[in-house]
């Protein structure tokens, strides 16, 4: 048996974060049924919980009822999440129990493939969770199908690869897992609450404002609402922009944190 | 021979929780032939995974001027891809996936060396011939017992055929007879040409396997050479060691002084000679007491080197 010959090419920066999202992709998919159901089911729950109860009690906002208001922002809730989940939690835990990377730094990837690689497969994931609630919500009718609603997997794939360098920038600094409790209610909650997910945030005081269209969720909710709705207006080329930029310097960020974490 | 890896002059200081800096590794320098097994052996914290680490990329070293790493040409800090694509790495933590089966976790670390599927399951089939576990290729690893991780975690890191062995005491933990079937697998290896780098905590390991060890402690390098070289000309050939210590015992047997060195700093008491009638007379002339007289080892020698008391780490 030959041990000792090079006779692969080393592999090019395409296919070594490829193969991050593949180990990723194939260790989620393992328990499919596990892993796969529930975001079909927190739509249903919602349903439930809003359709009969809660609903009825609350006025409509821009010019929808408000249970379809709320649905519209569901999915990007459930995107926030998985994203969240797996780069903050999921990081940890592979990082400090599982050892996973130390593993995956012994094959032909960086420190930098192995979180690009990690942050897409996110952003994987949060697609696959917006998508399947938003699935859940048009076949029940919720929200009227409009053909600009195909295109809503790309806002969770947005917001997965924008909350996942984020989450790592805060792992990064996180010794003990209890720690990760800090994050989720002093971030992500306010996020999810004053970003126009749960009730429009034009009426808050303005300094409020300001303050909210600093951080990054309320920008994908401009984008999701104007495909769920088909209306569209110019601002959103500057929502966009924001996306980008801010999953380009989180993800800097991030990958620089961590590494520093690892190798030093 | 040729050199295939160049050490000069390394250090590596971690930022301890409370702001402290402390040395794991202290200006080492070595040099490792092409083809041969070479050894870190030491004292837990003596920084032999530390030092490993830096070779292959995973930790940074002190920025130092004359500070040199030079694996097969490159410096792990500026191409530690070329580094890890030629060598194949074992890490102390059996580190695999549990969820999912043998040929999967094969299968996924393939394409971090950018394998096709095709060329992998071949490789994956012969290698896991070459480390007996043919048979549990569809198993799922938390089923595996202790031995079976670690030869797993030998075929994952030799999947892309790396000039390179670098393991990480992979023998700690294992039976003697897992422990006895990866030295011949490891010995085949090197017999093929490949590089082998290794840690280990066993001396008859050290001795059995490598051409040239390194004895660490604290971070510094002790003694470096070949292993039988380093024993005969730094240990007495026998020991007599002694349970119950008996004053005065050389002096009652009238036993000169320069045949017989005594250390009794520890227990138990070891008096070390070249001479063996001389030590099977002091231990025929014993009174009361167990006693075991036999040749010296690898182990005596790292005792004497390393101290026979516990550090901070231990």
């Amino acid at each position: 048996m030959n041990f000792n010959s090079l006779d692969t090419v080393q592999p090019k920066i395409f296919l070594r974060l490829y193969s991050v999202w593949y180990r990723h992709f194939r260790v989620y998919t393992k328990n499919i049924v596990s892993n796969g159901i529930p975001p079909f089911i927190k739509p249903l729950i919602f349903l439930a919980g809003m359709g009969l109860g809660l609903g009825g009690y609350i006025l409509d906002i821009e010019n929808m009822s408000y249970i379809q208001y709320l649905a519209i922002g569901l999915p990007l809730s459930s995107a926030v999440f998985a994203a969240t989940f797996e780069c903050s939690i999921g990081t940890f835990i592979r990082l400090e129990f599982a050892k996973t990377y130390d593993s995956m730094l012994t094959g032909s990837l960086s420190i930098e493939n192995l979180f690009i690689g990690e942050i897409i497969w996110a952003g994987t994931k949060s697609a696959f969770y917006l998508s399947a609630v938003l699935f859940v919500l048009l076949v029940c009718h919720v929200i009227p199908m409009k053909a600009t609603i195909l295109f809503t997997p790309a806002i969770g794939f947005i917001v997965g690869v924008m909350f996942a360098p984020l989450s790592l920038i805060f792992m990064s600094f996180v010794k003990s897992i209890n720690t990760l409790d800090f994050y989720l209610t002093g971030m992500i909650m306010p996020m999810l609450m004053f970003s126009g997910i749960i009730f429009p945030i034009a009426n808050l005081p303005k300094w409020m404002q300001v303050i909210i269209e600093i951080f990054p969720l309320v920008h994908a909710v401009n984008i999701e609402r104007a495909l769920c709705t088909s209306s569209f207006m110019v601002s959103l080329i500057w929502d966009l922009m924001y996306c980008v930029i801010f999953t380009l310097v989180a993800t800097y960020i991030a990958v620089r944190r961590i590494k520093k974490r690892l190798m030093y | 021979m040729r050199n295939l890896i160049a050490v000069k002059n390394v250090s590596k200081t971690y930022k301890t929780d409370s702001d402290k800096k402390f040395k794991a590794v202290d200006n080492m320098s070595f040099n490792v032939e092409e083809t041969s097994c070479f050894g870190f052996l030491g004292p837990n914290g003596a920084g032999k995974t530390t030092m490993m680490k830096m070779m292959y990329s995973r930790l940074e070293r002190d920025v130092n001027v004359d500070s040199i790493i030079d694996v097969f040409g490159f410096d792990p800090t500026k191409n530690p891809l070329k580094i890890k694509f030629a060598s194949g790495v074992v890490p102390q933590e059996d580190n695999l996936d549990e969820e999912i089966n043998v040929f999967q976790n094969l299968l996924i670390y393939s394409k971090f060396h950018g394998m096709s599927k095709r060329d992998a399951g071949k490789r994956i089939d012969e290698l896991l011939e070459f480390m007996e576990l043919s048979e549990k290729k569809r198993v799922d690893v938390r089923t595996l017992s202790g031995g079976m991780k670690r030869r797993l975690i030998i075929v994952r890191a030799l999947l892309h055929k790396p000039r390179l062995l670098i393991l990480d005491e992979p023998t700690t933990g294992l039976d003697p007879q897992v422990r006895h079937t990866i030295w011949n697998k490891l010995r085949e290896l090197k017999e093929n040409g490949t590089t082998i780098l290794l840690t280990t905590h066993y001396m008859d390991e050290a001795y059995q396997m490598c051409d040239n060890i390194i004895i660490m402690n604290k971070g510094k390098k002790i003694i470096e050479g070949s292993p039988k070289v380093l024993l005969r000309n730094n240990l007495e050939k026998y020991v007599l060691e002694l349970i119950k210590v008996e004053k005065n015992l050389l002096a009652r047997l009238d036993i000169d002084k320069k045949f017989v060195r005594e250390d009794n700093i520890h227990k138990p008491l070891c008096l070390y000679s070249n001479n063996f009638d001389v030590l099977r007379k002091i231990a025929d002339a014993l009174q009361n007491g167990e006693h075991y007289l036999r040749r010296t080892n690898l182990e005596d020698l790292f005792m004497k080197l390393t101290g026979r008391s516990l550090n901070e780490f231990q």
